[in-house]
């Protein structure tokens, strides 16, 4: 694998990069059932940054999200969040998840289910704590006034933006997000697009958000790598050089055509099958 | 559990539900009216002997007549249902929890578990009169025997289809097995033991009428079978219906405790 291929071509200088770098994998490969899901990963992820994972199915970004959150661990390489192995970092509370499907809990309310995680995180914490935590977290993602709404009264987007208030509310480093608006429709995704971007701009997060959305990727994102398959890696880094804060009329913008042409042959190209290098 | 919104869904299920219920029972009833007045009008005209079919206002008359035998006798029924059901569920539930929470017990249990429900179990009547006498104990055993199955084998499914990224979510910070049993793995699988326990009930009225049946002094069962070894077919039926009576009025108690306990559970439109 090409080393400059990995960092982002142009941007910040390089030694700002490794010293702010909050998330590194060093040759990350991981073999499941005898397959070779993902080989040699390195990354680098800046503290604060907004980083998308885009690549075809079967590339292994998942995967590659699950060995940084700690839930699956490398056959090789390393994986550091700032110092510590992923599972040490996900126990300090510096790892929030979200999934596709919220995957909230159905007998309790938006706000409990806001502060369900941390309630397990932090025993010491008191029922009122979590009230109001939770709300505090509902607020941020804008449903302050469904606190009291089970999740079958809420729309898929709403419960989409109660497990992000879930994962904010343990107050993570980093924000782990695997297709978060995959199930969405497409106004209500960039609708969250834009929330999720508004959040990371106030409270700091560094995101990682993996997707399958092109026009997804460069709206919210300061870097995406691309992914190739068999074996899965990572074939391109592009900068997103589009200044922040951003909303939907960038997509209007002709450098975010421009982007959108060059991510979608990166991504043509990543659906060749590469050779072990 | 669907990405839908389905507040509105849900709202309109239950407004047609509710003119289905409605509209659904007038049929009922008037198929179960005609089907008393051709029963009558069939025993009359063909003057058959009422040993054989007694006629329902022949088996009115033997309600009223025997009233306060029979409701004696379904006191002592019902009581048996309401206590072996009791036992049958928590028996069931404590299965679902030992198998799903450790581990090596639950591959040994469940295989057994399965094995046992394939045994006739009214078959074990008479062996439980000949170890418990004919009191209340052989009553609660062969109803336990009879009806936990459901509740542990629903609660089990329930328990087992809570999804791998909620787990995931569990374990990234640090929930202990205890945790994510009780958190989520319990309350999740309410609705599915909930529906396990409204076929417990039903089954429990079963086991009570086959352990009266089997030996007993008192209760709905013996009062069957005594009164077919009088040729009192008109009791025999007055006392079926009082049966029937205590099935439905179990089955709608597990309902409503079920409305109690989930009320997050979908709900299927009823008629």
């Amino acid at each position: 694998m090409r080393i400059e291929s990995i960092r982002p071509a142009g941007g910040r200088p390089a030694h700002i990069r490794h010293h702010d770098d909050l998330i590194s994998a060093k040759s990350v490969s991981v073999t499941l059932a005898r397959q070779l899901v993902l080989q040699n990963i390195d990354l680098s992820i800046p503290k604060g940054s907004f980083v998308s994972l885009i690549g075809p199915s079967g590339c292994g970004k998942s995967t590659l999200l699950k060995v940084l959150a700690g839930l699956v661990n490398p056959t090789s390489g390393s994986v550091s969040i700032a110092g510590l192995s992923p599972v040490e970092a996900a126990r300090k509370r510096m790892i929030g998840l979200v999934f596709q499907d919220a995957n909230l809990l159905p007998w309790k309310n938006a706000v409990d289910n806001a502060s369900m995680l941390l309630g397990i995180a932090d025993k010491s914490l008191s029922r009122a704590d979590l009230r109001a935590r939770g709300q505090e977290m509902l607020e941020l993602v804008g449903l302050g006034d469904s606190a009291h709404k089970r999740p079958n009264e809420l729309s898929g987007g709403m419960r989409q933006r109660v497990a992000i208030a879930r994962a904010l509310a343990l107050d993570p480093a980093v924000l782990l997000m695997d297709e978060p608006f995959g199930a969405l429709d497409a106004i209500t995704r960039d609708q969250m697009g834009q929330s999720l971007l508004e959040i990371w701009q106030r409270t700091g997060k560094t995101i990682v958000l993996v997707t399958h959305s092109i026009d997804e990727a460069i709206h919210l994102s300061r870097d995406v790598h691309v992914l190739g398959i068999k074996p899965g890696r990572i074939t391109e880094s592009l900068d997103i050089g589009l200044p922040y804060p951003r909303d939907l009329s960038v997509t209007e913008d002709p450098e975010f055509v421009r982007l959108v042409v060059q991510l979608r042959t990166m991504l043509r190209a990543s659906h060749q099958p590469g050779g072990a290098s | 559990m669907s990405d839908q919104p389905i507040t509105n869904l849900s709202e309109s299920r239950f407004a047609s539900s509710w003119s289905q219920a409605t509209g659904s029972w007038l049929p009922a009833v008037i198929l179960l009216l005609a089907t008393i007045v051709v029963w009558e009008a069939v025993v009359r005209v063909f003057a058959i002997s009422a040993f054989i079919i007694p006629a329902p206002t022949e088996i009115a008359q033997s309600l009223i007549a025997q009233w306060a035998t029979l409701m004696q006798a379904t006191l002592v029924t019902a009581g048996e249902i309401l206590f072996g059901f009791l036992v049958s569920v928590l028996v069931g539930i404590a299965i679902a929890l030992v198998i799903v929470r450790f581990d090596w017990l639950g591959r040994a249990l469940y295989p057994l578990v399965v094995l046992f429900q394939n045994v006739p179990k009214v078959a074990l009547a008479p062996i439980f009169i000949l170890w418990f006498g004919y009191g209340l104990a052989p009553k609660i055993g062969l109803i336990l025997v009879i009806a936990f199955f459901p509740v542990t084998l629903s609660m089990l499914a329930g328990m087992q289809a809570v999804d791998r990224s909620l787990l995931s979510l569990m374990n990234s910070v640090g929930a202990s097995p205890t945790q994510i049993l009780f958190r989520i793995r319990v309350p999740h699988s309410l609705p599915n033991l909930m529906a396990g326990t409204k076929i417990a009930a039903t089954l429990s009225v079963i086991g009570a009428i086959v352990g009266e049946f089997a030996g007993a002094s008192d209760g709905l069962g013996y009062v069957i079978q005594f009164a077919s070894t009088q040729l009192d077919t008109a009791l025999v039926f007055a006392a079926l219906l009082l049966v029937s009576v205590l099935g439905i009025a179990f089955y709608y108690a597990a309902e409503i405790l079920e409305r109690i306990v989930v009320p997050w559970a979908p709900k299927f439109s009823r008629w």
